[in-house]
């Protein structure tokens, strides 16, 4: 039904455009301030030699970056293990992470408490994770070779560089799957009750039901997972931090980790600035292409 | 939604406008330092000192995770604390634009040479601090009593000792090596036997004239030791960190730890009270009297030179270090060897066998103070991978050489 | 009976037998799984009961003497109630901010698409990639000048800057299980965007809503690094991880009270999720039985 006055088109086109920067504008201010400036900002200093508490950076212009595709191994060596860490990540986090929410998401008992317990090591601080884990990882271990005997419990998984990467990719999964595991509800249980019934009355089991009906559907909370599960991973850098604090050796150093390094410990905070926008760059093409392939393949509802 | 929200907000500014209130008085000085462990020493210090001072306000912060991070993050913000750590010695020139000169203070006067010359450019003072440590081999008399020996002081005794040690069950060794500084605690013993002026050959180094195989005692002991430590250390060696050693050390495990010094002596007592503590240098070579411990220093405070609050500042460290309460904190209160002189010494165990050896032997200069801290991490890092294998020898000292100039060959 | 209704009546009997015995089975699975993974949870918890030096001889044994004590000491060092409340106005402020101004603008910007509305999604979600390390320095110097930082309540507010890119993230990949049509039903009906939004599409969002609410309760309430830098300075300001933190040093940790400060800083937290999850379910039944 149709009211009898209906603004003419310019009118609204310009009414509805106010309101969408009213409505986004509070969120873009904010971003822009928390986040936006400081990091322009320090984007100044990548063109700075600066060590960080001198009261005069000194300008070199595009000197560090010149410094950075000349020959920065470490830089390299972390780029490649951030990579290989973010790939495994990816896949780990979010299978267990759906295989975990599909099961908890039937109707047995108790199941709010199981809930919950998955997301504790979520919430718990990092230098007590590490603490934990380097005791698991040492004693634990140690103990459990004696009981078994076997050789897996041997191996130094802390001490040896290759070893030392399963390790951080380990705890890393551990501490975070929680978090997609209460995105992965959400999502299941935003199907329809009815698409699935429909599904099962048309003959489909149990596991084609799933991998058919429920998966497709499950679109919008893939898309979130998978996107967030690779900013997480480029980004890790308190898990390395607490476990293994990049070592041993500078074998599990991630390419966040670096740029701290170079920043803060080396004291070349130009340098580091200018490896931050680097990054940030390469992260950015990354994640829009995978978002944009994620969200093409998504199922309208 | 929108009430709640307004409500929230009205709140919340309540909140804060009583806590500005508090804010006014007279000066104000702010402490951000690292070492929490003393945190409850402090605040008793803060607490005598309101007695003699009560208008001025301390506000007392601390952390140690990232402290160099955060402050910088302050510094660069404008908020430079009036009283800050950094290491002692070399860090002086990088924070210079912000450290205060206090010579000719009575604090400054109160200070032990061992103590000042780290924390000096020159006749200028640039630091203090309340713990002086002792740093050396910190191992089990019992253990060394059942075995029938003597603490060695040479190397051919160390190795033979711990063969001894090794058929008797023991561990010699626990090593630490996945902590970092472990590597620059035991490295330091090394540079001051190498030299008669540590301090010159550190600043050698820093601008690339020499390489460490021009000295047999860097390139020869220091990597035998190493890999003697290896050998009768634990079986994982890059996973073992200090509450490991100490763990070790204090069940009566291993015989002796590495890269440690007078601070793990609380910690120890508190897993095994009757714990005899020995406590001696690094046998670095086949001459017993360089077998040393070092002591001194190694952190330093500096008091911020544009502080608003610089007078009240300085009369206030001049009370940490000289008043009649103040030199009996450091053992009473801090339970640490004292910075200052005339000042009552605890009687812990290290403590005492330092002071002893000290006297009888002298003590090496607290050498990792001759590089900072960026230098020193990424040398841990470099010891780490030639102890787990995968640099050889000369690899690792391609390394450090080339990572001293890098990090430390520009510096003023 | 002919005994092809028995035989079936049989299948149909062994059927439900297997049904039951998978189910048994899977939930002994996941107990197992369940408490591998807490594993190192209870750990912690073990050993905030133990006194110091049985942490230091043997983290995996239970406590050979149990000390509650930790936890008395560690409440009233840390003035525990004075942060308590902190955390709550800090953590209050930033989940109310978030929440209205993410869903406001995944709402638009799901609802209508065009080239502006893309550019402002892109605008809002890629700060998410930026890390905290690299802007630490400039953020502090940028608070200090907006005076938001060194007080309870504007941290709360940085909050919403940080939370947004995320929040709106989730919520704008979520509005799309609203269909278009309920808000033209609406605008038909008369009303306005805000009254469709407000009345409608954000009753609808609940379990999304919940979601996003426990995510980012767990992560300010526990947050380190941030406070750190706004709060710390003054210990009425402080919240309840930044005093845990004091009794971790680099040299001697006291972890019989670190852990025991961890575990009653997170443990409010915990609760509330627990508290919470009955909404994610309880929204989520309503809403889907709904015409």
């Amino acid at each position: 039904m149709r009211r009898s006055s209906r603004p003419r088109p310019g009118v609204l086109a310009r009414s509805a455009l106010r309101e969408t920067i009213a409505y986004t504008l509070p969120a873009m201010i904010l971003v822009t301030l928390m986040l936006y400036i400081p990091f322009v900002l320090s984007g100044y200093y990548a063109l700075t030699e600066w060590n960080g508490i001198s009261k005069t950076p000194v300008f070199i212009g595009f000197a560090n970056f010149v410094t950075i595709f000349s020959g920065s191994p470490e830089f390299l060596k972390a780029l490649v293990f951030t990579g290989k860490y973010a790939l495994f990540f990816i896949l780990l986090s979010n299978v267990l992470a759906l295989a975990l929410a599909t099961v908890l998401t039937r109707g047995f008992r108790a199941v709010n408490l199981v809930r919950g317990l998955f997301f504790v090591p979520y919430i718990m601080s990092m230098t007590i994770v590490g603490f934990i884990w380097k005791f698991i990882f040492t004693q634990g271990f140690e103990h459990l070779y004696e009981f078994t005997g076997w050789g897996v419990w041997n191996y130094s998984w802390l001490g040896n560089g290759q070893l030392a990467f399963w390790s951080v990719l380990i705890v890393g999964v551990w501490q975070s799957l929680g978090f997609y595991i209460v995105l992965y509800i959400a999502g299941l249980q935003a199907v329809p009750g009815d698409v699935l019934e429909a599904a099962s009355i048309d003959g489909a089991n149990g596991r084609q039901r799933f991998f058919r009906v429920v998966l497709p559907l499950l679109g919008p909370s893939i898309t979130t997972c998978v996107f967030m599960s690779l900013t997480n991973s480029l980004k890790v850098f308190d898990t390395i931090l607490a476990l293994t604090k990049g070592g041993p050796g500078g074998a599990t150093y991630s390419a966040t980790l670096e740029i701290y390094r170079e920043a803060f410990q080396n004291n070349h905070y130009g340098l580091g600035s200018a490896k931050s926008i680097l990054y940030f760059v390469i992260v950015l093409v990354i994640t829009q292409l995978v978002l944009r392939f994620f969200e093409s393949r998504e199922v309208k509802a | 939604m929108k009430k709640l929200l307004s409500v929230m907000l009205a709140l919340a500014m309540l909140l804060s406008a009583a806590s500005f209130a508090a804010a006014d008085g007279s000066a104000e000085i702010n402490i951000f330092i690292s070492g929490p462990e003393y945190a409850d020493a402090i605040r008793a210090l803060i607490d005598a000192y309101k007695e003699v001072a009560p208008d001025v306000t301390i506000n007392y912060e601390t952390t140690q995770n990232d402290y160099p991070t955060l402050l910088k993050t302050k510094i660069n913000a404008g908020e430079c604390p009036d009283i800050f750590a950094t290491t002692s010695g070399k860090e002086i020139s990088v924070y210079k634009d912000y450290s205060y000169n206090f010579a000719g203070t009575p604090a400054a006067d109160a200070l032990l040479d061992s103590v000042k010359t780290v924390m000096s450019i020159g006749d200028e003072v640039h630091g203090f601090h309340y713990v002086s440590n002792f740093f050396g081999i910190v191992y089990n008399k019992a253990i060394f009593e059942e075995c029938g020996i003597e603490f060695p002081t040479t190397f051919t005794e160390l190795a033979a000792d711990c063969e001894i040690i090794a058929a008797k069950g023991y561990q010699p060794f626990s090593t630490g090596f996945a902590e970092w500084w472990v590597y620059k605690h035991i490295f330091q013993h090394f540079l001051d036997a190498a030299s008669d002026d540590p301090a010159d050959l550190v600043a050698k180094f820093q601008a690339g004239e020499v390489k460490m195989s021009d000295y047999p005692m860097l390139y020869d002991n220091f990597f035998n030791f190493i890999d003697l430590a290896v050998k009768y250390g634990d079986s994982k060696p890059l996973e073992t960190d200090l509450a490991g050693e100490e763990s070790a050390l204090g069940t009566g495990k291993a015989a002796m730890i590495l890269g440690q010094g007078a601070w793990v002596e609380n910690d120890l007592l508190s897993i095994d009270p009757e714990i005899q503590i020995g406590f001696n240098g690094y046998p670095v070579s086949d001459d017993p009297a360089q077998c040393q411990v070092i002591s001194g220093s190694d952190q330093a405070l500096r008091i911020y030179k544009d502080s608003d609050s610089l007078e009240a500042t300085m009369d206030f460290v001049n009370f940490w270090l000289t008043s009649d309460y103040g030199k009996t904190w450091f053992a009473d209160v801090c339970n640490v060897i004292p910075t200052v002189k005339d000042a009552k010494v605890p009687a812990t165990a290290i403590a005492t066998q330092g002071n002893e050896l000290t006297a009888e032997k002298g003590a090496g200069a607290v050498a990792i103070s001759y590089s900072t801290d960026s230098f020193h991490q990424t040398f841990g890092e470099i010891m780490q991978a030639y102890v787990g294998g995968t640099i050889t020898k000369d690899e690792a000292c391609a390394q450090i050489e080339q990572k001293w100039v890098e990090l430390e060959g520009s510096a003023e | 009976m002919t005994t092809i209704a028995a035989k079936k009546s049989r299948a149909g009997l062994r059927a439900a037998v297997k049904r039951r015995a998978f189910k048994a089975a899977l939930a002994a699975a996941v107990l197992i799984v369940t408490l591998l993974y807490i594993y190192p949870v209870l750990l912690m918890v073990i050993n905030a009961f133990k006194p110091f030096k049985e942490i230091l001889t043997n983290v995996l044994a239970l406590p050979k003497t149990w000390a509650p004590e930790n936890f008395t000491y560690v409440m009233e060092k840390m003035n525990y109630f004075r942060l308590f409340a902190n955390n709550v106005i800090i953590t209050a402020i930033g989940i109310t901010g978030i929440v209205v101004f993410s869903s406001m603008a995944a709402y638009i910007l799901d609802r209508r698409k065009t080239p502006l509305t893309k550019f402002i999604h892109t605008f809002i979600i890629t700060p998410m990639l930026i890390p905290f390390q690299t802007i630490m320095i400039t953020l502090l110097k940028t608070m200090n000048i907006i005076h938001l930082s060194g007080s309870v309540w504007g941290l709360g507010i940085q909050y919403w800057g940080f939370g947004v890119p995320m929040a709106a993230f989730i919520f704008y990949n979520f509005m799309k299980t609203v269909p278009v049509e309920i808000d033209e039903s609406a605008v038909i009906d008369g009303a306005s965007t805000l009254r469709t939004f407000r009345r409608i599409i954000f009753p609808l969002l609940k379990p999304v809503t919940a979601t996003v609410v426990v995510l980012d309760v767990m992560w300010i309430w526990n947050d380190f690094l941030l406070p750190l830098l706004m709060v710390n300075g003054s210990a009425s300001t402080k919240t309840l991880v930044l005093c845990a933190y004091n009794f971790v040093g680099q040299l001697n940790t006291k972890w019989h009270y670190a852990l025991a400060a961890m575990v009653v800083s997170i443990l409010p937290s915990v609760l509330f999720f627990a508290f919470l999850q009955k909404y994610i379910v309880k929204g989520v039944v309503a809403g889907s039985i709904k015409g």
